[in-house]
């Protein structure tokens, strides 16, 4: 779809932004004029491509809506009674305030990253380190660290992976540079650049050897085991010395080593000589490969002609090398560390630390303008539904973007706030587009996009929270049963062990990568069973005990004001007139009150606006 | 719920054959039913094939199993066994194993590169290593994508125990993941009557409306797709095929009572169901120290069952359609380390296939006197997954678009290895 106007390819904002430097005696802007400013161009464009923005939606609505988006959880009813009698004019500015500046939001924001760096591990044993991610990410937002500072921090990270979170990417890829520098693009620039690792970009002008001068920034970062440490851990270091492969392997050097081995200096190595020595372990291979007389012991002739060990391995490679294609078996160039999106270089044989630090240097750099337009296209398709592009994450210079003076004014606006990512949920929740009604779009409409906000999927923690919130404290009531006569505090414990277990079970059934676009994300078969079938969900919709359901029949006689409170407590909102309608026929003919609450109790958490974003 | 076996052994399901055919061919009488079995004889042809992967996790020992090297340095102390076909040894343990050998034939000559637990169980399952851009189909997805029945009630590709995702293919490839084979999978009991239940599903897509005609239609849409399918198969009968429960105790025996036994047997029921795909795991095979008695131990389980398998499919006549695959991510280390165990091998290991066509009783390629290579005619994985497809009638050249767009065959490269046919 081309829209003429409205859409521009990036390569046009790249030269804008090598145009205009940034301003830094500007006094910045405040948020909510930006709002407006942003609000400005939006119906700007959308009034002249002959279309008509959608009206702001309902104070339930906006409550639901920014309440998820910012803390990951449901308004409580009491919430939303509150927020609609508040006379207050600027009642929504102020919640959303109040919201960014919740630890909620921190906590919400290192979930979303979670997802976004775990989701495409290829270690699957990075796992065990989501817990210290988790905590170092919330620390990071709750420090109000910009977002230069945060992603520094996860390109240069090292050690033990328990300690340090900020290795989540490092390990995630398990060490590996083509890897890295894939999924480093790919998250902190939007540019998949790894379509260029076997040819040139099919659809960009990247060639071949971008992406393999930036891997070049990733080839000494090794993922060890750390020994002796329970729990098991890993550690990721450097390896800034090659322990073979870059080895002075002249035939001098050889028989130098050869000499420092061989104690007796009988021109023979045998296995009781090596028997403390490094090359103990790996004796008996090398007996097998170089003894060519059979004599139980390596001459220094046999010594010098056993091949260099891990042929085709990796492993000890402290440089990147782009593989010649013609001739898979040949490791080919050696490659120099090259940032493409800017050309900084780095010199050749740098240490991992400083290769790396450079690289952080490069990508948060003001004059890289693909770093701040990785964060705002993500942060506004998080919030609004949809990106700038689509995929969010694949942007590169021939890519059609929508809006292009909103995406332009809001990136330079978050590079000269120091990417202060607060200032920007601020900026764009606090638009009108991001305040409209949602609208079922017709696929033919040519109207710009945001003229209308769009349904989209929760993600895993915000569905947990949401059933959490509905089902109340005695979702768990039976395991606090079993517990009875433990000591609180040995209680509390398990209780959180069990919650925790609980919420890692269900985010690995409900989880999805949130970098996928919304159309693709669509459910599936095990998460419908578990909504429907399970006894947990079976247990809380009950009408009879202490659960959620029993008390509010207990508290309203009347059935309508019944419904309304079930409707408010799962859904946000009051019951529509038909939908009381719909309750009341159906209550009728159920004829058993419990019964038929049970079932609107478990229709609704079943609904698909239940699992949406409205 | 009553049991019923949910197909007649040996037949073809002529619900399959009529749904192959356009009604109004029939209705109109102008082609009589012989017709129609010769114009759709290819697609009878590729109807009612399945596949059962039965995976050896953490990487299966050719020592220990099908290709032994008694009295060599590196065989170790385990001897070997005759088998059911002259000639072929397997090693002791496997001693059910050999008896049905003269169904199967062994690859002795399988050889990869990837020696990491995950990289090499993710190229097992899908074809291609690991990268963190694009999430590959596992084989049992392009599998069914191209086999399966949208109209069965069943999910096309069960497994008993964790495995590779559909990865692009989506949702409707998901391996559905059984943990405890042999009763009811979690969740598929329906906590209420039936009817009740109809009646909330009722309510359920009468409430909707509200949400479809405030914007949300495109999400209401989709989510009801998505209920009409877990309805439909929770209320099929067909989800009996997952409960062992009404099977004879002798039958039961012989496969053995352990979970690996129960999931073979499920893997048998479910295939005679209708399912495409059915993979059950073992675990333990990461033997890096103490193999030789770990190995018995695991034959103990694997043995039996897989023995049971392959005769109970083959008195059903379901064999001839069934393609059973058996085997790990790689092999070990020819040497024995010093903890009394083998280590990851890539370089050359063993897997053995029944069914589906294959001509058993054959050993292809070897392994050199010392196990440390290939000796004869190397398979690679894209050979034996190019073998798997042409034993299922499926294409190995079909594309399909990654979400970047671009084109990826269900196997890149490899050929069949026509002698598991000839």
């Amino acid at each position: 779809m081309s829209l003429p106007g409205t859409q521009r390819t990036l390569a046009v904002l790249t030269c804008l932004w090598a145009l205009c430097p940034a301003l830094d005696a500007a006094e910045p802007v405040p948020a909510s004029r930006l709002s407006v400013e942003i609000d400005r161009l939006i119906d700007a464009e959308i009034t002249a491509s002959g279309g008509k923005p959608a009206p702001l939606t309902s104070d339930n609505d906006f409550l639901r809506r920014v309440t998820l988006d910012l803390a990951d959880r449901l308004p409580s009813p009491r919430d939303a009674t509150l927020f609609e009698l508040n006379p207050d004019s600027n009642k929504r500015s102020q919640l959303i305030e109040r919201l960014i500046d919740a630890p909620e939001f921190s906590a919400s924001q290192s979930r979303y990253w979670r997802d976004v760096i775990f989701s495409r591990a290829t270690e699957v044993r990075s796992r065990l380190m989501i817990p210290a991610f988790q905590a170092w990410m919330t620390e990071q937002f709750e420090q109000r660290q910009g977002w230069d500072t945060i992603v520094e921090s996860l390109v240069t990270a090292s050690g033990d992976v328990r300690e340090n979170g900020a290795t989540a990417l490092m390990f995630a890829q398990g060490g590996e540079a083509a890897e890295l520098a894939a999924e480093t693009s790919r998250i902190f620039l939007g540019i998949q650049i790894q379509c260029a690792n076997c040819h040139d970009h099919p659809t960009d002008h990247w060639k071949r050897i971008q992406f393999h001068q930036l891997a070049a920034f990733f080839p000494r970062v090794r993922v060890r085991p750390k020994r002796n440490s329970t729990p098991r851990s890993f550690e990721i270091v450097s390896l800034d010395s090659s322990p073979s492969r870059n080895r002075n392997t002249s035939p001098q050097a050889i028989a130098f080593l050869f000499r420092r081995f061989d104690l007796n200096r009988d021109g023979k190595l045998v296995a009781s000589e090596v028997a403390k020595t490094r090359l103990a372990e790996n004796f008996q291979r090398l007996l097998s490969r170089g003894d060519t007389d059979k004599d139980g012991g390596l001459s220094l002739k046999e010594f010098q002609k056993i091949p260099p060990p891990g042929n085709g391995n990796r492993r000890f490679d402290i440089e990147h090398f782009m593989p010649n294609l013609a001739e898979p078996d040949n490791r080919g160039d050696a490659v120099r560390p090259v940032f493409f999106a800017t050309g900084g270089r780095a010199t050749v044989g740098l240490e991992d630390q400083e290769r790396r630090q450079l690289l952080a240097n490069h990508i948060t750099s003001k004059s890289n303008p693909w770093f701040a337009r990785a964060y705002v296209n993500r942060t506004w398709s998080v919030l609004l539904g949809q990106g700038f592009t689509t995929p969010i994450d694949d942007m590169g210079p021939q890519r059609e973007v929508t809006h292009p003076e909103v995406f332009e004014r809001l990136c330079r606006d978050f590079a000269d706030s120091d990417y202060d990512t607060r200032r920007l949920f601020k900026v764009i929740a606090g638009t009108r587009a991001y305040q409209r009604q949602i609208r079922h779009r017709d696929p033919n409409d040519a109207t710009p996009p945001f003229a209308a906000a769009e349904p989209s999927r929760l993600r895993a923690d915000q569905i947990y929270n949401a059933l959490l919130g509905v089902l109340g404290a005695d979702s768990t009531s039976s395991s606090r049963r079993s517990l009875r006569g433990r000591r609180p505090s040995q209680q509390g414990q398990m209780m959180a062990r069990r919650q925790a277990a609980g919420r890692t079970l269900f985010l690995s059934l409900f989880g999805f990568d949130p970098s996928t676009p919304q159309e693709d994300i669509t459910g599936n078969v095990p998460q419908a069973l578990f909504l429907m079938n399970s006894p947990m969900i079976h247990a809380a919709v009950r009408a009879q005990g202490n659960t959620r359901l029993a008390r509010i029949l207990r508290q309203h006689a009347k059935n309508d004001d019944a419904v309304a409170e079930v409707y408010l407590l799962v859904l946000s909102r009051e019951p529509s007139v038909s939908e009381l309608g719909i309750c009341r026929d159906y209550i009728a003919r159920v004829g058993e009150r419990g019964e038929a609450f049970e079932d609107l109790m478990w229709s609704l958490i079943n609904s698909s606006e239940f699992l949406s974003r409205r | 719920m009553t049991h019923s076996s949910p197909g007649t052994p040996g037949t073809v399901s002529r619900r399959r054959i009529l749904e192959a055919v356009p009604a109004t061919a029939l209705a109109a009488g102008t082609i009589g039913i012989s017709d129609v079995v010769r114009v759709d004889a290819e697609e009878i042809k590729r109807q009612g094939r399945s596949m059962i992967l039965l995976w050896m996790a953490g990487g299966q020992s050719q020592f220990e199993t099908f290709d032994p090297k008694p009295g060599t340095k590196n065989g170790g102390p385990t001897p070997a066994i005759s088998t059911a076909v002259p000639g072929v040894q397997l090693a002791e343990n496997w001693a059910r194993t050999a008896s049905v050998l003269d169904r199967f034939s062994l690859i002795r000559s399988m050889t990869n590169k990837e020696g990491n637990h995950q990289r090499a169980s993710y190229q097992l399952h899908t074809g291609y290593v690991p990268s963190g851009s694009v999430k590959h189909p596992s084989l049992s997805a392009s599998i069914a994508e191209q086999l399966s029945d949208p109209k069965f009630e069943l999910p096309p590709v069960v497994s008993v125990g964790r495995t590779t995702g559909s990865g692009f293919l989506g949702v409707d490839y998901e391996p559905f993941t059984v943990r405890t084979p042999g009763q009811l999978p979690q969740n598929v009991a329906v906590p209420v009557p039936s009817q009740r239940y109809l009646r909330r599903l009722g309510l359920l897509g009468q409430l909707e409306g509200e949400f479809a005609g405030r914007g949300g239609q495109a999400v209401v849409a989709n989510h009801q797709k998505l209920y009409k399918k877990s309805s439909r198969m929770v209320l099929s009968e067909n989800v009996a095929a997952f409960d062992i429960a009404g099977e004879s105790d002798s039958l039961k025996q012989k496969y053995g009572d352990t979970s690996f036994g129960r999931g073979c047997l499920l893997a048998r029921r479910l295939v005679e169901s209708g399912v495409t795909f059915v993979e059950v795991v073992s675990r333990g095979w990461d033997t890096h120290l103490d193999i030789f008695d770990r190995i018995a131990a695991l034959a103990e389980q694997v043995d039996p069952a897989v023995a049971t398998l392959v005769e109970d499919l083959e008195d059903r006549g379901l064999l001839e359609k069934t393609l059973v695959v058996w085997m790990g991510e790689f092999g070990r280390t020819p040497r024995v380390n010093a903890r009394g165990g083998r280590d990851h091998y890539p370089r050359v290991f063993s897997a053995a296939v029944a069914g589906g066509g294959v001509r058993g009783g054959q050993v292809i390629g070897g392994s050199t006197a010392d196990g440390s290579a290939v000796a004869d005619r190397p398979v690679s994985v894209p050979d034996l997954f190019c073998s798997v497809c042409h034993s299922l009638k499926v294409d190995p050249r079909k594309e399909h678009l990654s979400p970047l767009g671009r084109p990826m065959k269900v196997v890149d490269g490899g050929e069949v290895v026509q002698e598991l046919f000839g």
